[in-house]
């Protein structure tokens, strides 16, 4: 157990973090506990899934206070709602549907997106680019400009790898919305990218 | 040319992190909150409905003046080159025990889809006008499922989600200039 709550997720090079810290069985093994009450084995699932978890948080928000709430907030959620948790999913897929939820109800509830997209533009740098390195930081920086559906449909199926109905099914829009929302997103990563000289 | 763009594009965006490890440690604020008792929750809960009501009320009112506001605003439409914030238009939801029609929800995608259309040719002010309404609504329609949730035969409340649920058309109609016949509880 020790060596599971030390575990070291890292980074990742590839768009996918590492998992060799925890296999399936494993982390079957950790849900089960924790769904009986267990934290240990909450925090162990913590530990191998808060990194995916914020950096989708942080992503989806552009800013790293709301990110590390909502990535709090998610895993807090998670807790209360493990007991219906059934594996039908991979539970960090189940995880990164918490997640999605807490960012969109922060938003809803919280700061305006006006507020946002001028406090990004003022900062030369987004929070979200310090994982990248390179002319990814370009595009990690273009992808925090872009308007809210726009950057959240872009980040869940281009940056994670979810489908539309997937992506659609997390953020409560309809299959139409997210394809019109990525291909929005595009159009202005392109526009952005080709303004900063790069060829797209 | 776009298609080759767009390959660019998403080939680049899988190269991006997708773990990124927080600045601090969020687990011991997450093992404070879980492990707080739960027995002062059904003591609060006995008071949501009541609670609930009254801020819907409000909110209302809130989301009343708004609209009267849009409504006497005769600004034609300016066309603007920033993209519009956007609006998160989730599912609809009744109270956890009941559903809204097809007929309804049919229309109101409709009315969503015009309404994200539109939305961009608003000046930043419209707009600023437009998302506070929404937000106000929202915020009812939240209260109105949660205490609805405790008091799902509540007809009371079932008609002011109804009217609530029907503000936000209003809204979205007076951007997008769409006709929508008014809902009744027998719509549910």
């Amino acid at each position: 157990m020790a060596a599971l709550l030390a575990m070291e997720t890292g980074d990742n090079t590839a768009g996918m973090v590492s998992r060799t810290a925890i296999s399936m069985r494993d982390e079957t093994a950790l849900v089960a506990r924790a769904q009986s009450g267990d934290t240990r084995a909450f925090e162990a699932l913590y530990r191998e899934h808060v990194d995916r978890v914020y950096g989708l948080c942080l992503r989806m928000t552009g800013n790293v206070g709301e990110a590390e709430d909502c990535a709090q907030e998610a895993f807090i959620q998670a807790w209360k709602k493990l007991a219906r948790f059934r594996g039908d999913s991979a539970f960090g897929t189940w995880m990164h549907r918490i997640a999605v939820n807490a960012v969109l109800g922060r938003i809803r509830k919280s700061k305006r997106e006006q507020d946002r997209i001028q406090a990004v533009a003022e900062m030369t740098t987004s929070p979200a680019s310090i994982g990248d390195s390179g002319e990814l930081r370009d595009l990690s920086d273009a992808i925090d400009r872009l308007p809210e559906g726009a950057r959240h449909v872009f980040v869940l199926n281009a940056v994670y790898g979810y489908s539309h109905e997937e992506s659609s099914d997390m953020l409560g829009v309809a299959v139409g919305t997210t394809k019109a929302q990525l291909h929005r997103a595009r159009r202005l990563l392109a526009q952005q990218l080709k303004e900063q000289g790069f060829e797209a | 040319m776009n298609e080759k763009r767009d390959d660019k594009l998403t080939a680049a965006a899988r190269q991006l992190a997708t773990g990124i490890r927080p600045q601090r440690d969020l687990w011991p604020d997450i093992e404070q909150a879980i492990a707080e008792p739960a027995e002062s929750e059904p003591r609060r809960s006995r008071w949501t409905p009541m609670f609930a009501q009254a801020a819907a009320i409000v909110l209302l009112v809130g989301a009343s003046s708004g609209l009267t506001y849009l409504a006497v605003k005769d600004d034609g439409p300016v066309v603007i080159s920033q993209p519009a914030p956007d609006y998160t238009f989730e599912r609809t939801s009744f109270g956890g025990s009941h559903t809204l029609g097809n007929d309804y929800l049919d229309s109101r995608a409709d009315v969503v889809a015009r309404f994200e259309q539109q939305v961009e040719r608003l000046s930043p002010a419209e707009r600023e006008d437009v998302e506070r309404s929404l937000e106000v609504i929202r915020g009812a329609i939240d209260d109105i499922n949660a205490a609805l949730l405790q008091d799902p035969d509540n007809t009371l409340l079932q008609d002011l989600l109804m009217k609530t649920y029907h503000e936000e058309l209003n809204v979205m109609r007076k951007v997008g200039g769409v006709t929508q016949s008014v809902m009744s509880r027998r719509d549910i």
